[in-house]
């Protein structure tokens, strides 16, 4: 056997545990004598939400025709006749008998050109067969609905539809959705999650709060951590939109509130000019383009622009502000406009930003809360001193029982020392790796170090057999059939803790992970390390 | 009575019979449950959803109850220094009510609610992953032993393991949780560490059969019972700590994975030194055929 402060297992280990005391020794920091430890939302108090976001993506099989056929023949009760032009990218449909402009409009197209044409009516819509179908769906959904992509048609449906509900609306007008999964599948996009991410995370950014998680599941879970927060206001703040405000400036630093967020029935996505100007084109309600008008002109916006910034406001922040533009001012001295564009100039992230900003009225799509709780800051610093205190009685308690059995101090140290060593390597790498130590994670580094503790066992009664230390070859088989046993039992335990991870949104995932870490760490750096020492100790014993 | 006497005293297959007759049992009660209830064993809130709450006592239980009148409240109980409160499925509008009442009239509260969708899927989750977990370790113990009665008396071990500390859940009344569903993963892995221990031990050595068996009884006797004593310690302070310091309460989470643990890892001994050392030296001896092949690595 060669020398034991040279083999290279004893190096490792001896190595690993300096590493891990050098990780875990607090570190002075702004608050004091602090480790490099992350303790979970149980033991440092705070509380969670667990949001569904309701939409799903969808590819229908229907022809548009018919879609326009059923919407103009329910809505007039008269023949109908429709026509798809390719090359204007219009629809021609033709009715019987007279229909106003009005009634196109209730229909959901705004767009449309209204000809009497004889007996008959002729209404042109420039739309593609996509416009159709999403004009379809929302109208008929009272949901917003987004066109995905066309290899095949898919569209998000932004609310919380069934399946059975789209089939039996898509069967009125000859379709059907495509089978199985393709077809209907709940969730909705990536961007779209991102989106009410980006929201949710800018909303509790402006609280101030220093440790917030999102995190996104299957691209329709979206879990928020919030350290410190009670779970109260914590669905305050995701259910309760912010306050958004329209001001215009009246003489110097004061202004004047014009509307709220309320007002702004529409927001379009940013787009660019050809001079590269961006701009969030969003649309008022009617009384909000009143409003907004009737303040052009009493603060004289409309004829000295320059002077009276329109300005808007989020939660009282600031966010934008500009003159009106000069067409703009014009118009609002004869009527109320409803579509305006908020011009942010060359920089295309600000479009972006000012875009979330102004739909902060809503989240993109509803949430619903499907889990949420909380733990004080005291009662988790509660828990985690009951924690240690079992952490300490069961190492005392472990440590008592191989005391009972080998009964020599000799062995019995180097075994209880190296299960602690153990315990620091997992602590360790936790620290390391950032993971999260809740009440489950510690019940499982407990369990382990039981766990490990065995394994020990099983390696120094292989080499005590019959009672006394064998020497050279004999001894080193006994170690490896020890091993042949603790490896065995280290990879059933891995798989068995696998399906861990994704159960309950990850609420076990650091119980897992500490687990798995433990059996490594065991089985990788501490025991053969202390096999070796042990047997050393032990042939030392004999001589 | 020491370890050689009761590993060759009794009869093999009276010893397999008793743990079978165990197990037997312990599949009745869940059969039973099964057949009243629709699930094996009771299900706790975060699968059934529903609210837990925990306040410092500063009433009578009574009071409390009174307070919560118009909820679905299903079990109201003192966990030392404080009171849990389970309440069944209730409307958002009502939750937020509960949740902001509860925040406001008391220190140090505890809140968790788990909505139907969070509960069905956490169900559905369950339901696929815990058998795949007991797939999983059966594949890699055929890969370890490869002699297919070693193997699945050794699975089967497992299973009983589960199957009797899921039984006790039941008698006890302790309703399936995350805790529980650890623990009873973690018994999937930990099962095997006496069996493969045994097996090696009477396949990889020389020696009487019995002699081998014993001496293996002996090491797996103090395993089992260091790691015993360490869950002990856990549960001892998971459910007894508050009597100790008035600022300390009962863990439910710890409680949960520790009785667990103690249920599955007591049955573990009879499965492995009752049963399967005995299932052993029967199919070890029987007639005709020619000594088991030896095992390869």
């Amino acid at each position: 056997m060669t020398e034991i402060t040279r083999d290279p297992r004893v190096i490792v280990f001896f190595a690993a545990v300096f590493a891990s005391l050098l990780i875990l020794v607090p570190m002075p920091s702004e608050d004091g004598l602090q480790t490099r430890l992350k303790f979970g939302l149980d033991l440092e108090g705070g509380s969670w939400l667990q949001l569904k976001l309701q939409g799903a993506i969808i590819q229908p099989q229907v022809d548009p025709i018919k879609i326009l056929e059923k919407q103009f023949g329910d809505a007039f009760g008269a023949p109908v006749e429709v026509e798809w032009r390719q090359a204007t990218t219009e629809y021609h449909i033709t009715v019987e008998g007279r229909v106003t402009r009005a009634q196109v409009d209730n229909l959901g197209y705004p767009q449309a050109t209204v000809t009497p044409r004889g007996e008959a009516t002729r209404i042109s819509i420039a739309t593609s067969p996509i416009g159709v179908m999403v004009n379809f769906l929302q109208t008929s959904l009272d949901s917003d609905v987004r066109y995905v992509g066309p290899d095949p048609i898919s569209f998000e449906v932004r609310s919380d539809v069934t399946r059975e509900a789209l089939e039996a609306l898509l069967a009125e007008v000859g379709g059907t959705l495509a089978p199985g999964e393709a077809g209907f599948s709940e969730g909705v996009t990536e961007d779209t999650v991102d989106e009410t991410k980006q929201i949710l995370d800018r909303k509790l950014n402006r609280l101030g709060l220093a440790d917030i998680k999102v995190r996104v599941v299957d691209n329709k879970f979206i879990l928020i951590d919030l350290a410190g927060v009670s779970v109260t206001d914590a669905q305050e703040i995701v259910g309760k939109p912010g306050v958004f405000e329209i001001r215009i400036q009246t003489k110097g630093n004061e202004s004047m509130h014009v509307l709220y967020g309320s007002e702004i029935v529409d927001v379009s996505l940013p787009s660019g000019d050809r001079a590269g100007n961006w701009g969030v084109p969003f649309t008022l309600s009617e009384e909000g383009a009143r409003a907004f008008q009737k303040a052009a002109i009493d603060t004289g916006a409309t004829k000295n622009r320059m002077d009276h910034e329109v300005s808007m406001h989020l939660d009282n922040d600031l966010i934008f502000s500009a003159p009106l533009a000069q067409d703009l001012a014009a118009s609002l001295e004869v009527a109320p406009m409803r579509s305006m564009i908020a011009q942010v100039g060359p920089d295309s992230q600000r479009a972006h930003e000012l875009y979330i900003h102004l739909r902060e009225g809503a989240l993109p799509v509803n949430v619903e809360i499907i889990g949420s709780g909380q733990v004080t800051a005291a009662l988790g610093e509660q828990f985690k001193k009951q924690v240690l205190i079992a952490g300490i009685l069961a190492l005392l308690a472990a440590g008592f029982m191989v005391f009972y059995r080998y009964r020599r101090p000799k062995i019995v140290v180097p075994l209880v020392a190296t299960s602690f060593s153990e315990v620091l390597m997992m602590l360790a790498i936790a620290a390391l790796l950032n993971w999260q130590l809740d009440l489950a994670a510690l019940a499982g580094l407990i369990v382990v170090v039981g766990t490990g503790i065995d394994h020990l066992v099983i390696i120094t009664d292989e080499l005590l057999y019959e009672g006394k230390m064998p020497s050279g070859k004999v001894y080193l088989a006994r170690l490896s059939s020890a091993f042949g046993i603790i490896m065995a039992a280290a990879a059933t335990m891995i798989v068995a803790m696998l399906p861990l991870f994704g159960m309950g949104f990850g609420a076990f995932k650091s119980f897992a992970l500490i687990t798995i870490a433990g059996v490594l760490i065991g089985v990788l750096i501490a025991r053969p390390a202390y096999g070796r020492i042990i047997g050393r100790i032990m042939q030392e014993d004999r001589q | 009575m020491d370890p050689e006497t009761f590993i060759s005293k009794y009869e093999p297959r009276k010893m397999v019979a008793i743990s079978l007759a165990v197990f037997a049992v312990a599949f009745a009660i869940l059969g039973f449950t099964y057949i009243n209830t629709g699930s094996p064993v009771r299900l706790g809130v975060e699968f059934t959803g529903g609210t837990i709450v925990t306040v410092p006592i500063i009433e009578s239980e009574g009071e409390l109850a009174a307070k919560l009148a118009g909820y679905p409240v299903l079990d109201l109980r003192d966990v030392g220094h404080r009171y849990m409160v389970q309440i069944g499925p209730m409307s958002d509008a009502d939750y937020r009510e509960l949740s902001a009442m509860i925040t406001s009239e008391y220190r140090d509260p505890e809140i968790k609610y788990m909505g139907p969708v969070y509960s069905a899927r956490l169900m559905e989750q369950a339901k696929t992953y815990i058998p795949l977990s007991f797939l999983f370790m059966a594949v890699v113990i055929f890969v370890i032993f490869r002699t297919p009665f070693v193997a699945m008396t050794v699975i089967f071990a497992a299973f009983s393991d589960i199957v009797i500390a899921a039984a006790c859940m039941t008698v006890v009344g302790v309703s399936l949780s995350m805790g529980t569903v650890a623990a009873l993963l973690m018994l999937i892995g930990y099962s095997v560490d006496s069996n493969i221990l045994l097996n090696m031990r009477v396949f990889k050595r020389r020696g009487k059969i019995e002699d081998k068996i014993a001496g293996a009884f002996r090491t797996g006797l103090a395993m089992t019972t260091t790691t015993l004593s360490a869950v002990v310690a856990l549960f001892l302070v998971a459910t007894f700590s508050y009597l100790v310091s008035p600022a300390f309460t009962q863990i439910n989470i710890l409680f949960d994975i520790s009785i667990v643990l103690i249920f599955g890892i007591t049955a573990g001994l009879m499965n492995t030194w009752v049963m399967n050392s005995n299932a052993l030296r029967w199919y070890l001896a029987r007639p005709k055929k020619a000594p088991a092949r030896r095992q390869k690595r």
